[in-house]
């Protein structure tokens, strides 16, 4: 008996510091694969795997990390939502769609050429940040309001705006409630974890209007405590409100109070300036082909443009004045025909609006374009 | 890179000089002739396979640690403290906390409500489990059946199912708030949002009040006392209890009358949505607790009921040669000996329905991990707030099975 014990403690012994001597040899290696690659993709093989991931931050340093480190992944980490109607929801066979959604597609189509290209992980909104600081996702295009202490405090880098919304308040049509200085003492839903929570607090404390917040974690609740009545009023970004509305069965009206600016657009974490421009560049694509009148339709009409701002948009050759036929480069990283890879594959802004958010009867507002008196303006593609 | 190899340099570096250090200490302790070389020599292997397992664990850890300490830096991530000053901007249904507090009084707040979980949820669960374990077992074949209904039930679906089927249950049986349920002639208030209660409101000689009931609770205490010894000596009939009972209420209503009525009992309204009077309970909170209260009675039942079939039989059979009743014969003979072997399980139990408790931010009640999920959302940082929430669950961990211990203990020396 006492020599077999031995003999087990002996072999574990054996092994353990195989083990360890094993753990040095790797670490070792992983040292001398990082010193000989500096910038090449190769390194960014291993950053999807997570072991690696410090590795991967030594990389973005010297390089600009994650726009290699998508490309060699051949897909677009995006973090979403799949409970909003028109922004991001997810049907019975497990697909994605939304103006979000589109949005995901739009920088696939910019960076990999190629819009389905695309992982959309759903995320309630208390998890979007940690899961964007932690580098899980590439980008989070999920209903998210532009603040400086987001900016600030979350780590987090705002883009292009592609939705300028304001929080509102839905009542049942038949509550008697006209405007929020009705609410008084009436019990309020609201999504744990949202700047809708603090607006709620903030406006209705200071014009001094008591009410009880019920703050759930996911508008699957919500919804049904919303038409049980166990609240009164719902507040949510008045797009929300016009989307969740047409789906209840519900007579509803929405107050005319909308008591903040909720700027929503796409996110990426600190600390990766080139993957932002990217990112920022792709998006205001949309907003330009708008502006220049080109759709998914109609894109291939502009392949003879005479227009040398269209021509360079699209990654069309202009003539250098010499005879030479040569393609602009602005140095973004992207490839020269991203614009056109985004409108043949996702559409333009408009596009986009109308398909994803005009079925919730919902105008464009201030999301028209600048020349047609909204807040849609980008600089320019040269 | 290199700071880490250096580390596990060390780490080898320790491990070289330990086992050579052992090896000395062999071979200055003895002759050597046939002793084993030191690498087939189980006293030093032994040591050394230790520190070569403390080792690997301390650089994995090691790497992970680096790895965090990367990507917070990378972004710019505080990992101080600070942020517990900040004003929260949240609010708790039901809770006077201003929006404007510290964080750290919303995370005050948080573990109250989370303490209010558990301190009603586990009596309650001890009590409907015990009754199930106690009628599984039953010779009434229709309770018998029901209880083991109950039991695969509710031990057989996810706990967070449980609540959220018990508020959706909550949700749409009782009515809303504008035509609120009014049973016993308006002295409760049911909706689908808050329950009311009926509650006293202290008048005028109320302090006074409260001391007479101090005095009644010591005075049966004593009666209990002596009734218990009476009893121990000379075997007359204790009826301690409704010796205790009777001394308690005798004084309390004396004192009652005495000082004119020192309290009143209000009922709860609803005017112009505000309650007025009474007290009301949040519904999630109810539907929380009866959900997480429901789902470990079951868990307790099978632990009571496998205790009491561990009393040997022999036990039983005495009681019914000194002919008991039933009543007395799981009193006096059957569940004295069975709680002390479902003891150390319940402290198990118990434990889980704490930690259960962190699913209640799912239907809306704002308890500590339903804070902090919030807190989340608005700029506060998560590996911080994180690590509190451990603390909080580990604390709350600890000390349930530090009491469920001494508890344990007591009844060890009790017994035999």
């Amino acid at each position: 008996m006492i020599r077999r014990g031995n003999a087990l403690k002996r072999t574990a012994g054996v092994v353990m510091a195989l083990g360890l001597v094993a753990t040095a040899c790797s670490s070792s290696s992983d040292g001398d694969a990082d010193s000989n690659t500096g910038d090449s993709v190769a390194t960014e093989d291993t950053a999807a795997d997570t072991a690696a991931d410090t590795d991967d931050v030594e990389v973005t340093q010297s390089s600009g990390g994650r726009l290699a480190t998508v490309q060699a992944a051949g897909v677009l980490e995006c973090g979403g939502n799949d409970t909003l109607p028109g922004f991001g929801i997810i049907d019975a066979d497990g697909n994605f769609s939304g103006f979000d959604v589109d949005f995901c597609k739009v920088i696939a189509a910019a960076v990999l050429g190629d819009s389905e290209a695309v992982n959309v992980t759903p995320l309630v909104a208390a998890q979007r940040f940690p899961t964007l600081q932690s580098g899980e996702i590439d980008v989070l295009i999920r209903n998210t309001t532009w603040t400086a202490s987001r900016d600030g405090a979350e780590q987090a880098n705002f883009l292009q705006t592609t939705f300028f919304d304001g929080q509102g308040f839905m009542v049942r049509a038949d509550s008697g409630i006209a405007s929020i200085a009705d609410a008084s003492n009436t019990t309020i839903c609201v999504l744990t974890g949202t700047t809708t929570l603090l607006n709620l607090n903030a406006v209705l404390g200071d014009r001094g209007i008591p009410f009880t917040a019920l703050e759930f974690e996911s508008n699957d609740e919500l919804q049904p405590a919303f038409v049980a009545e166990q609240c009164e009023v719902w507040t949510s970004d008045a797009s929300q409100l016009a989307a969740f509305a047409a789906n209840l069965d519900v007579e509803t009206s929405i107050l005319p109070d909308i008591i903040s600016k909720e700027p929503l657009g796409p996110v990426v974490a600190d600390g990766d300036t080139e993957w932002a421009q990217v990112v920022n560049w792709a998006v205001m694509a949309t907003i330009q082909a708008e502006e220049f009148g080109i759709t998914s339709e109609n894109i291939g009409s502009f392949a003879d443009s005479e227009d040398s701002g269209i021509r360079r948009f699209l990654g069309l050759a202009i003539d250098d004045g010499d005879g030479n036929q040569v393609i602009a480069e602005v140095g973004l990283g992207l490839p020269t025909d991203f614009a056109s890879n985004i409108i043949s594959q996702v559409g333009n802004y408009g596009e986009i609006f109308e398909r994803n958010l005009a079925p919730l009867s919902l105008s464009r507002g201030p999301n028209a374009l600048w020349t047609d008196g909204g807040l849609m303006y980008v600089p320019p593609f040269r | 890179m290199l700071e880490r190899l250096l580390r596990l340099a060390i780490i080898l570096g320790i491990f070289a000089v330990l086992y050579i250090a052992f090896w000395k200490v062999r071979s200055s302790s003895r002759n050597d002739a046939d002793e084993p070389p030191p690498w087939r020599d189980s006293r030093v292997l032994v040591v050394a396979a230790q520190v070569a397992a403390l080792g690997l664990i301390w650089s994995a850890a090691d790497y992970l640690w680096a790895n965090f300490r990367a990507r917070t830096a990378d972004i710019g991530l505080e990992l101080d403290f600070g942020f517990l000053d900040q004003p929260s901007g949240i609010s708790i249904a039901d809770n006077p906390l201003n929006s404007n507090a510290a964080i750290r009084e919303a995370l005050i707040q948080g573990v109250k409500n989370t303490f209010l979980v558990i301190i009603i949820g586990i009596p309650l669960a001890l009590i409907l489990g015990t009754l199930i374990g106690i009628a599984r077992l039953s010779t009434n074949w229709l309770l018998s059946k029901i209880a083991t209904a109950y039991v695969e039930f509710f031990r057989n679906i996810p706990v967070l199912l449980v609540i959220v089927l018990t508020w959706t249950i909550f949700l749409n049986a009782f009515p809303p708030v504008r035509i609120s349920w009014l049973p016993f002639g308006e002295t409760f208030i049911f909706n689908n949002l808050r329950f009311g209660f009926p509650s006293i409101v202290g008048g005028t000689n109320f302090g006074t009040f409260q001391i007479i009931v101090a005095l009644a609770l010591i005075a049966s205490a004593a009666v209990w006392v002596w009734r218990s010894r009476l009893f121990d000596r000379s075997g007359t009939p204790h009826h301690r209890v409704l010796y205790g009972l009777g001394t308690f209420v005798a004084i309390s209503v004396a004192g009652f009358i005495a000082l004119g009525g020192p309290f009143d009992i209000t009922t709860p309204e609803i005017i112009d949505r505000v309650y007025v009077g009474g007290v009301t309970m949040i519904m999630p909170y109810a539907a929380v607790m009866l959900g997480l209260v429901l789902y470990t009675a079951s868990h307790i039942a099978e632990i009571v009921r496998g205790s009491i079939l561990s009393v040997a039989k022999g036990q039983v059979e005495a009681g019914n040669a000194l002919a008991l009743n039933s009543f007395q014969r799981y009193r006096f003979v059957i569940l004295p000996q069975a709680f002390r072997v479902a003891f150390p399980p319940l402290i198990n139990q118990f434990l889980n329905y704490t930690k259960n408790s962190s699913l209640a931010f799912a239907v809306g009640f704002a308890e500590i991990t339903g804070v902090i999920q919030n807190l989340f959302g608005q700029s506060r940082p998560a590996p911080q707030l994180l690590l509190i929430l451990m603390i909080v669950y580990l604390v709350f961990s600890l000390v349930l099975s530090a009491i469920g211990n001494l508890i344990n203990k007591r009844l060890q020396i009790v017994g035999r």
